[in-house]
């Protein structure tokens, strides 16, 4: 990832959302992003150049963006038409973004657009964010990562984040997956947790 | 055998790359959906190959253009049914007697500042007498404001009968049960007729009241006996015996009514006529059943 000073930014040409530009690089807003906001708790985290990402829950297009500025192509799947319109708009200016419009929860729907990929990132406003997660399981490679960032309230009200958190956890650790890192997105995203797992 | 968006790869590991007019190929991704339990996560490098175009920049390059049509067909699609244009309008007309409300409200205050013994206590005084009243106020700004907001007062008018006139179009059997303002309300807050159509009645009868619903479920406080219902004659002018009783036979009717329009789109009118005297019955206590 590159930093300056503690401000994470990404390397794209032309601002998407009219984000703020330090010394020439895009400044990738935690408060606005969740990817960043990982990016500034836990400072392990990383993007390779020679990726290819599977991003369930594009919406807009904001991270997408960030996402493509450092990896090599990012699958972008989104479900509403509203913000699919956005993200057709951020994908024709970025070469390797392929916008699929498909529901996350169907992989059936979006699997014959997608090859293989190092890491799965979901962003899904569900109730059932850990077997959507599992559901994108085939299409990672063996040693890929799989982050997951728990909307703990789309989970279930009226359970506390902290229930949600410890359950969807359980839910992923059945399935074979280890989990490397964990954390909440405080203070930059309420009620959101984010779990980093890695497929053996 | 194997379904990609750029051809068939046998089991055998055969390729078979789709050859075609590039609408074809679009036509083609349509109808694919794969099955999960065969699927087979192909490498990057495979599909490459199997796709038969030479560097993966450009393999990349074809699928985007085939995804962004495919997307782009979708959300026309999407935007052609008619309960969109519904559902706009319902939320417009919320905003404006939000906005109607604010701006009454600061007038109001104003008006009092001008005129120091106005009491608005032991006055009946509905909107309309007071932007009258407001209006009356001369050499002022507020006199000018205030034609503003009659005038805005009468387009969320005009607007409301353009909703109950859409929403007989769009939902008609809904309508006829509970108007076409409550039906276009229902409509919205599902977020589609379609969603309105899949959703069980007990949801029907709460939407709109969703504080008190989770307020409810989370312990304590009795359960809401109607969302945006209520707003239906005969649930508000229901005995306060019986009410609850209404609001359930209401949703229930209305939950079939939404699937009828979404399904059929066209008014039944042997199952008004006995959703009818159904509701008419229990709304006058004669519920026997």
């Amino acid at each position: 990832m590159i930093r300056i000073g503690n401000v994470i930014v990404s390397e794209g040409r032309g601002g998407v959302y009219g984000e703020k530009i330090l010394k020439g690089y895009r400044v990738w807003d935690p408060y606005r992003s969740k990817f960043a906001a990982l990016a500034r708790i836990n400072e392990e985290t990383d993007l390779e150049s020679g990726w290819d990402v599977l991003y369930l829950g594009a919406a807009n297009g904001t991270t997408v963006s960030h996402f493509a500025d450092y990896v090599r192509t990012v699958y972008a799947v989104e479900f509403a038409p509203r913000p699919m319109q956005d993200l057709i708009e951020v994908s024709e200016r970025r070469k390797n973004i392929v916008p699929i419009m498909a529901d996350a929860t169907r992989p059936g729907e979006y699997a014959a657009f997608v090859s293989e990929v190092d890491m799965v990132y979901q962003d899904v406003a569900q109730p059932n964010q850990a077997d959507i997660a599992i559901s994108s399981l085939p299409f990672l490679k063996k040693g890929g990562i799989l982050i997951l960032m728990l909307k703990t309230r789309s989970v279930d009200v009226c359970e506390t984040p902290e229930s949600v958190f410890e359950e969807s956890k359980a839910v992923l650790e059945s399935c074979g997956l280890e989990i490397v890192f964990t954390c909440w997105l405080k203070p930059y995203h309420k009620d959101h947790a984010c779990i980093v797992c890695k497929k053996s | 055998m194997q379904r990609y968006w750029f051809g068939d790869i046998e089991d055998n590991g055969e390729c078979r790359p789709f050859k075609g007019e590039p609408e074809e190929m679009i036509e083609r991704c349509r109808s694919i959906e794969s099955d999960m339990k065969a699927y087979m996560p192909l490498s990057m490098a495979k599909a490459v190959e199997c796709s038969g175009i030479s560097t993966r920049e450009e393999y990349i390059g074809v699928l985007r253009k085939v995804c962004i049509s495919l997307a782009r067909e979708k959300i026309t699609r999407h935007y052609s049914a008619g309960d969109l244009e519904l559902i706009q309008m319902v939320r417009m007309l919320n905003e404006l007697d939000h906005v109607i409300n604010l701006l009454v409200e600061r007038g109001m205050e104003w008006y009092i500042v001008k005129n120091p013994d106005f009491s608005r206590k032991y006055k009946n005084m509905n909107q309309k007498k007071v932007i009258g009243m407001m209006r009356r106020q001369k050499r002022s700004g507020l006199s000018s404001i205030a034609a503003e907001i009659d005038a805005l007062s009468d387009k969320r008018t005009r607007l409301m009968k353009e909703i109950s006139a859409r929403a007989a179009d769009v939902a008609p059997n809904c309508s006829e049960i509970v108007g076409g303002l409550v039906a276009a309300r229902l409509i919205s807050s599902a977020g589609s007729l379609r969603d309105l159509a899949f959703l069980p009645a007990s949801a029907i009868q709460v939407t709109g009241a969703e504080s008190a619903l989770f307020s409810h479920l989370k312990g304590g406080t009795p359960s809401p006996k109607h969302g945006i219902i209520f707003q239906h004659r005969r649930v508000h002018n229901a005995d306060k015996s019986v009410r609850g009783k209404v609001a359930r036979v209401v949703a229930g009717k209305l939950g079939i009514a939404a699937r009828i329009d979404y399904f059929r789109g066209e008014a039944d009118e042997e199952f008004l006529e006995k959703a009818q005297e159904r509701i008419d019955a229990v709304f006058t206590g004669g519920e026997a059943e």
